[in-house]
């Protein structure tokens, strides 16, 4: 081999190393494959995560695989020989890991959700007479208590208006499969009077709110959500005024 | 005081082989293989792909302004194998209606004015999962999808709450990249014309999601 081949060679093999490092090392940390046995006569493997895609394969008993991602209640699957298809997420209850139990793939309940989680709300209902559409975002910071950020929208026929505001919510009973909650909030409204009508100035004044409600659990992390909220504008005029809003929605735990 | 140090090493030294061979005993070793770190596995470890996040392009046809392009985005979270909630952000503009194009010089609204976005919040349903086959060897996931939900059209230098329906099919080219085609209708009723007129918004648009 000439210099120039050895060097070159040399060369190669350190940036190969110096390549092949991290990637053993991996980018994120914890990169170790998740292997569990099956520890049943069989489990099916689907060809997608939903209960209506074909079975294509079954895994036998004393069978090696590794976990590579989960969706929704389905977990990919890839076996030694090479397969890759889904399973459902009960069937890990028939596994055993590496330490020669169950891995921890317990059923998460209402219980889990309600502990140190964000929550993402979006909702419908009537403002006043107007149609209204709430965004929340929340943060569980207790077991009862969650402080929250509210974005609303709502058209009316002779106005617009959005709210921005921010309150707490206090469920004293978590755990309820509805479990009902108290809250307020302050904030701003602000409101465009409908461009069809002459003369008309956009206007924006402080509000106050008060709420009553209950989160009903749904499934996995996801929640309806019920609410009846008084809001309280503090206007510039004469008189303040007053509007009620009913709400029904949706919530994710994340 | 050197008495001491041999004590401690030589403990040391026979206690290891000790700890090793109490590990060698366990009955679980040879079902799991001896090249494995053990690890108890819990879900939090596995990599969860519940989001989707999403572009599309199509036509929307705006009730009396004529068919225009639309692009948006849109970002879904799958909550169980049946539903799923999608968040939807669209733009387009208005072409002239008829009645302008034929009296020649009326201008209904400025160019500002006809500026179309829409944004909605729905609940999806997934259904009828199944399989394409593209030759003899390869295969594709698929299924249909219908939603349901609302928000808001900012047309005409007004806010419209708005309805949307739509229903669409989901290729997946892999398990987090799908091709979506699908139809949108959004429906509100405006003033524009002096009267209430409720409108159907037909959108058809194809679009491609990556899983996350």
């Amino acid at each position: 081999m000439t210099k120039t081949g050895k060097t070159l060679s040399a060369l190669v093999l350190a940036f190969s190393t110096v390549l092949a490092l991290p990637v053993n090392a991996g980018w994120f940390g914890d990169d170790e494959p998740l292997v569990v046995t099956v520890d049943t006569a069989y489990i099916d493997v689907y060809s997608g995560p939903g209960r209506g895609y074909p079975i294509f394969h079954a895994l036998e008993k004393g069978e090696r695989i590794t976990l590579l991602k989960s969706r929704t209640q389905w977990i990919k699957v890839l076996t030694d020989k090479g397969t890759e298809g889904w399973i459902k997420r009960d069937a890990m209850l028939a596994t055993i890991d590496a330490t020669g139990t169950t891995p921890d793939f317990a059923d998460s309940s209402r219980a889990d959700a309600v502990d140190g989680s964000f929550e993402l709300g979006a909702g419908f209902g009537g403002f006043g007479g107007a149609d209204s559409t709430t965004l929340t975002l929340g943060y569980r910071f207790t077991r009862n208590l969650t402080i929250e950020a509210r974005y609303a929208q709502q058209a009316g026929r002779f106005s617009d208006s959005e709210i921005i505001a921010g309150g707490i919510t206090h469920q004293p009973f978590p755990d309820w499969w509805v479990s009902p909650y108290l809250g307020m909030g302050a904030g701003s409204i602000k409101i465009h009077p409908s461009a069809t009508l002459v003369d008309t100035e956009d206007r924006e004044d402080s509000v106050l709110q008060a709420s009553v409600g209950a989160y009903v659990y749904l499934s996995r992390r996801f929640f309806l959500r019920l609410d009846y909220t008084n809001h309280y504008l503090l206007t510039t005029r004469e008189n303040n005024d007053e509007v009620n809003e009913w709400r029904v929605g949706f919530n994710v735990f994340f | 005081m050197a008495s001491w140090i041999q004590r401690f090493l030589l403990t040391g030294c026979c206690l290891v082989p000790l700890m090793v061979s109490a590990q060698d005993d366990d009955p679980l070793e040879p079902i799991v293989g001896t090249d494995i770190e053990r690890r108890a596995i819990s879900e939090d470890m596995l990599d969860s792909e519940n989001f989707e996040i999403g572009v599309y392009g199509g036509v929307l046809g705006i009730e009396d302004f004529g068919s225009n392009a639309v692009t948006g985005a849109n970002i879904a979270y799958h909550i169980t194998e049946d539903f799923f909630v999608e968040a939807i952000y669209g733009i387009s503009e208005a072409n002239k209606t008829s009645y302008e194009l034929l009296s020649g010089a009326v201008e209904l609204l400025n160019d500002e004015e006809r500026e179309f976005t829409y944004y909605a919040l729905s609940i999806g349903y997934k259904l009828f999962p199944g399989q394409v086959f593209i030759g003899s060897n390869t295969a594709f996931n698929t299924h249909f999808y219908i939603t349901a939900g609302g928000g808001n059209t900012e047309f005409a230098g007004n806010r419209y709450a708005t309805y949307t329906f739509g229903a669409g099919y989901k290729f997946y080219m892999t398990d987090w990249f799908a091709l979506d085609i699908g139809m949108r209708d959004h429906m509100f009723s405006h003033e524009l014309f002096g009267e209430t007129r409720n409108t159907n918004n037909f959108e058809g648009r194809m679009g491609l999601s990556v899983y996350f």
